[in-house]
């Protein structure tokens, strides 16, 4: 279509360059650091030459450090379980909570249906803090406080509309005729949902419990006002890890590694269906 | 006929009427979510009311006293500065980064989607890890970054620590997690863009510059505007990557509205206060998801008569 | 077979009324055909007798029982519909088969409904496949295989050919006739095609604008269509539709055209001196000799051969256009100056101003049991 100069495709390749490079470098030297010891990274200058060691992964996964001043334990492990934990319930409840919703709101215009909608939607807008510093309270009478079952219930702020509003899109797309002749040929509204609606937006479906998972794992500010050390997922864990003293830096590195991995590794196989997600299905992919 | 219609019903039992349906499925998903609705309605209560939590006895209904407050308050001016500037920037440059990222890799090829792949990177990381990543790069003893810092004659540059380049650090860090945001969306929107336009321009010899301005900008805005809004309702609530990175700090550097209310529920114990700040976010949001539900409604609306 | 009422149906969309007031009956094991154009309320109303849309008022009686608070799956229905609707992840077999298995019937008797089907719609060596690896004619034909499977009693299509080439049409409004009747159900029909609405009616009924217009037997609606409208909706070549005043004379009432005189013999005194259209079937005018009695002169524009017969356009001394159809192989003018000739028996007369029929001559000939 046009014509290439040299000069632009050397602007054009250099520019790439920088920008993977700006992108990618933060991840790779993290991980480098995470086969380093403290020896090694406070090297100057530093060095990308060095003998890669297990060490910082091993302390993490046992859950003993080792060092010249004793033994000191590290609680990553439980926060990586409460991650996957609250992560993979959050979706499962938020599924079984919007999927059924999404169907009434794809399928059937009643009364009120946008706006309730809409209402869900604005709940992925609203400042979190301004739910979160009122519910600690509430959670207290309750007895949610710094619970799973809290949790996971203040999770479906971000899975519900999420699951809700991608999910009816895949609904929509599904022509109502190909219902209704199920329908017809003598099957309930439930045999349709489930024989014909849900095997239809399978795909779509999943794709939108993977982004909820990727949303629930990388929050952090659900569980930092709510969840006590023994309930934090990685992302509260890891920052609480700073801080506490006799902690090597290749440790954090590796705990950093293992808690972005997950969620890395799900973008890399759903990324057909990121852009939908992420613009709540405003942008089709 | 066997069996009258009314009979294979009865037969079949259990039931939902067909006007009932929708509700039924949906109620579950509404409970859930007017669990949420009650501490909703609770902070709009706190926010008129004298509310300590270290000194509970006192606590009363001042009505608008904690947002009059405000008018004379410089933390909550310095906070609505800090929100906006914050906001602005990132927005802004991520907005001119994503399209310039998003225009180099309009075309498809194994290298270009090998590359957006890989920006999706650093928009999957958590923001807090992406800020802890950023903290130990940046870190004085030993981080890469300070060790740039270093040689290009900066010495002693100590990014998030210093209230002169704090705000740097934490923006730069928001354009490294959502530069890629914008980037995707208005890739998606570049390579949806019809041909023709482009085809005849080109047969034309109309000048690059011309068809950018003329052609790919009008028609990809939509698209701009839905990865702004989206960004800016984000970005001004920005909590994750400036509490990780440094609290608020130093001093009420990065006190922008979440860390601000934050601080002031648990450190400072001011429920009210903390109460009144989210209500105001809560009306800049409310009022900015409002553009964007409509606009949003209009795209669907599009794209549902496109296809 | 069952018997289908519709009375007072009713059906709103915002401040769109799609129904207005309909009420329609269907005997038992006839085929009524639903003709009009595109948004004219056709399949909104079949979707309401299946029960997956609801009527705003009125009431539905499927072999006399009222259908308010019975669910789709309980009517006792078969549906074609015009896009197929396919179950787009199950193979041509599961799909025929969908009507079967709600009944809960054993693996062999399903599979031998769906064979028996399947054979007599030509279908049975595609059957494993996926709607995505079938033609567009397999599809069509899985469509209403499975819309006949469940031998329902009240069989609902949605233009069912519309989706396919002429070819195959033609085909199918030829074997549909054989078909329907062998299921020996009560059908209703929706086509925009008025020939697949003359070959495969009982009685066809006109619908246009959430109306009814007329309602009778092909012949019936051909002969005696109840405004100018459906007169233009039925025929090809389209009817000649030209504005007169008839007169009185004589020999009875008369109009001109061209200065010649056409005899309407039967219309009544009252259209004398009114303004009206009067309606002359292409195939009702013919070519004829100069001096030849009521030989009306015009030339000759131009010719279009179609597959059975010849339509020419030609042009009256005062500019206006007629259609004349021949059947194809007769002699005709091709061009230049000609005559033709009106047998005002078969015209049909308008009011101008409703587009009412007032009168036609070929009504009282049906009765006669000359014509159709």
């Amino acid at each position: 279509m046009e014509t290439t100069s040299t000069f632009e495709k050397i602007f054009r390749g250099t520019a790439l360059l920088l920008i993977v490079l700006f992108f990618m470098f933060p991840i790779l030297w993290i991980f480098l650091m995470s086969f380093q010891t403290n020896e090694t990274i406070l090297r100057i200058p530093p060095s990308v030459v060095f003998t890669p060691t297990f060490e910082n992964y091993q302390a993490l996964i046992t859950g003993k450090l080792t060092s010249a001043a004793g033994t000191l334990d590290i609680a990553f492990m439980r926060n990586l379980g409460n991650s996957v934990f609250l992560s993979v319930a959050s979706v499962a409840v938020a599924l079984v909570l919007g999927v059924p919703a999404a169907y009434a709101f794809a399928r059937h215009k009643f009364r009120g249906s946008e706006d309730i909608a809409f209402t869900l939607l604005s709940f992925r807008f609203a400042p979190p803090l301004l739910v979160l510093l009122p519910l600690t309270q509430y959670f207290q009478w309750l007895g949610l406080a710094d619970t799973y079952f809290g949790l996971i219930w203040v999770y479906q702020l971000i899975c519900l509309p999420l699951i809700l509003w991608i999910v009816r899109g895949y609904f929509e797309d599904i022509s109502a005729d190909v219902e209704y002749a199920y329908r017809i040929a003598g099957h309930s509204w439930f045999a349709t949902f489930r024989k014909i609606a849900l095997p239809l937006a399978g795909p779509g479906i999943a794709a939108a419990g993977l982004l909820a998972f990727i949303f629930a794992w990388n929050n952090f500010v659900f569980a930092l006002v709510l969840a006590s050390a023994d309930k934090q997922p990685v992302t509260v864990g890891a920052l609480a890890f700073v801080t506490a003293s006799g902690i090597q830096y290749g440790q954090i590195a590796a705990a950093i590694v293992l808690s972005i991995t997950p969620t890395l590794a799900i973008a890399l196989y759903a990324q057909r269906y990121l852009v939908e997600g992420l613009s709540l299905g405003a942008v089709k992919g | 006929m066997a069996s009258t219609a009314r009979e294979r019903k009865a037969a079949s039992g259990f039931r939902i009427s067909r006007k009932a349906l929708p509700y039924v499925l949906s109620l579950p998903a509404l409970l859930v979510c007017i669990g949420i609705l009650v501490p909703f309605l609770s902070a709009v209560v706190y926010s008129f009311q004298r509310y300590r939590l270290s000194q509970p006895w006192a606590r009363q209904f001042n009505w608008g006293d904690n947002y009059i407050n405000f008018m004379t308050d410089p933390g909550f001016w310095n906070t609505l500065k800090v929100s906006l500037i914050y906001a602005g920037t990132t927005v802004t440059l991520e907005l001119i980064l994503g399209l310039g990222i998003a225009l180099l890799l309009q075309r498809r090829s194994t290298v270009n989607n090998f590359v957006s792949i890989m920006l999706l990177m650093p928009l999957m990381t958590a923001p807090a890890l992406a800020a802890l990543m950023w903290k130990l790069m940046t870190n004085p003893g030993f981080g890469i970054l300070s060790y740039f810092a270093s040689l290009i004659g900066l010495e002693d540059f100590r990014w998030a620590s210093s209230p002169s380049s704090a705000l740097f650090t934490v923006v730069l860090v928001d354009i490294w997690v959502y530069t890629p945001f914008i980037m995707i969306l208005l890739l998606a929107g570049l390579r949806s863009l019809p041909t023709q336009p482009f085809e005849a321009a080109a047969l034309d010899g109309v000048p690059r510059t011309f068809v950018f301005f003329r052609i790919t900008l009008p028609m990809l805005t939509p698209y701009i505007l839905t990865a702004t809004l989206f960004r800016l309702l984000d970005s001004i609530q920005q909590f994750d990557i400036i509490y990780a990175m440094t609290q608020g700090g130093p001093g009420d550097t990065l006190t922008v509205f979440q860390v601000e209310a934050y601080l002031n529920f648990f450190q400072s114990t001011n429920v009210g206060r903390s109460a009144a700040l989210m209500v105001i976010l809560w009306a800049i949001t409310y009022f900015l998801s409002n553009v964007f539900i409509k606009h949003w409604l209009r795209l669907r609306e599009r794209a549902r008569g496109e296809s | 077979m069952t018997t289908l009422q519709l009375k007072n149906i009713v059906k709103r969309y915002k401040s769109q009324t799609v129904l207005d007031d309909l009420s329609l009956s269907v005997a038992d094991g006839e085929t009524l055909v639903l003709f009009g154009p595109s948004g004219a309320g056709k399949t909104v109303l079949l979707r309401m007798v299946a029960g997956v849309i609801e009527p705003d008022e009125g009431q539905i009686l499927i072999g006399g029982e009222d259908m308010a608070e019975v669910d789709a799956e309980h009517r006792g229905i078969g549906m074609a519909f015009q896009n197929f609707a396919l179950f787009p992840h199950m193979s041509a077999f599961d799909n025929i088969a969908s009507p079967l298995t709600a009944t809960r019937s054993s693996k062999d008797a399903i599979a031998a409904g769906v064979q028996k089907v399947a054979k007599l719609l030509k279908i049975d060596h595609v059957l494993s496949h996926h709607p995505k690896a079938l033609s567009n004619g397999q599809k069509q034909r899985t469509a209403l295989a499975r819309a006949l499977a469940g031998s329902p009693p009240l069989l609902l299509l949605d233009d069912p050919l519309r989706n396919v080439d002429a070819k195959l049409r033609f085909e199918m409004r030829l074997e549909l006739p054989r078909l329907l009747a062998a299921q020996g159900a009560t059908v209703v029909y929706v086509t925009q095609d008025y020939k697949e609405a003359m070959a495969l009616g009982d009685r066809i009924a006109v619908m246009s604008q959430g109306r009814i217009r007329q309602i009778g037997t092909p012949a019936e609606i051909y002969l005696a269509p109840a405004d100018i409208e459906i007169a233009r909706l039925f025929g090809d070549p389209t009817i000649n539709l030209l504005d007169v005043v008839p007169k009185e004379g004589p020999d009875g009432i008369y109009v001109e055209l061209s200065d010649v005189r056409i005899a309407l013999p039967g219309m009544p005194g009252a259209v004398v001196g009114k303004s009206c259209v009067i309606g002359l079937r292409p195939e009702a005018i013919v070519f004829t000799k100069a001096g030849a009695p009521g030989a009306i002169p015009v030339a000759v524009e131009a010719e279009t051969p179609l597959n059975e017969k010849t339509v020419t356009l030609v042009m009256t001394m005062r500019k206006r256009e007629v259609l004349v159809s021949r059947p194809a192989g007769t002699p005709g003018p091709a061009s230049g100056p000609a005559h033709i000739a009106v047998d005002g028996r078969t015209a049909f007369l308008f009011d101008k101003q409703s587009g009412a029929l007032i009168a036609s001559a070929a009504a009282s000939m049906t009765r006669n049991g000359e014509a159709a």
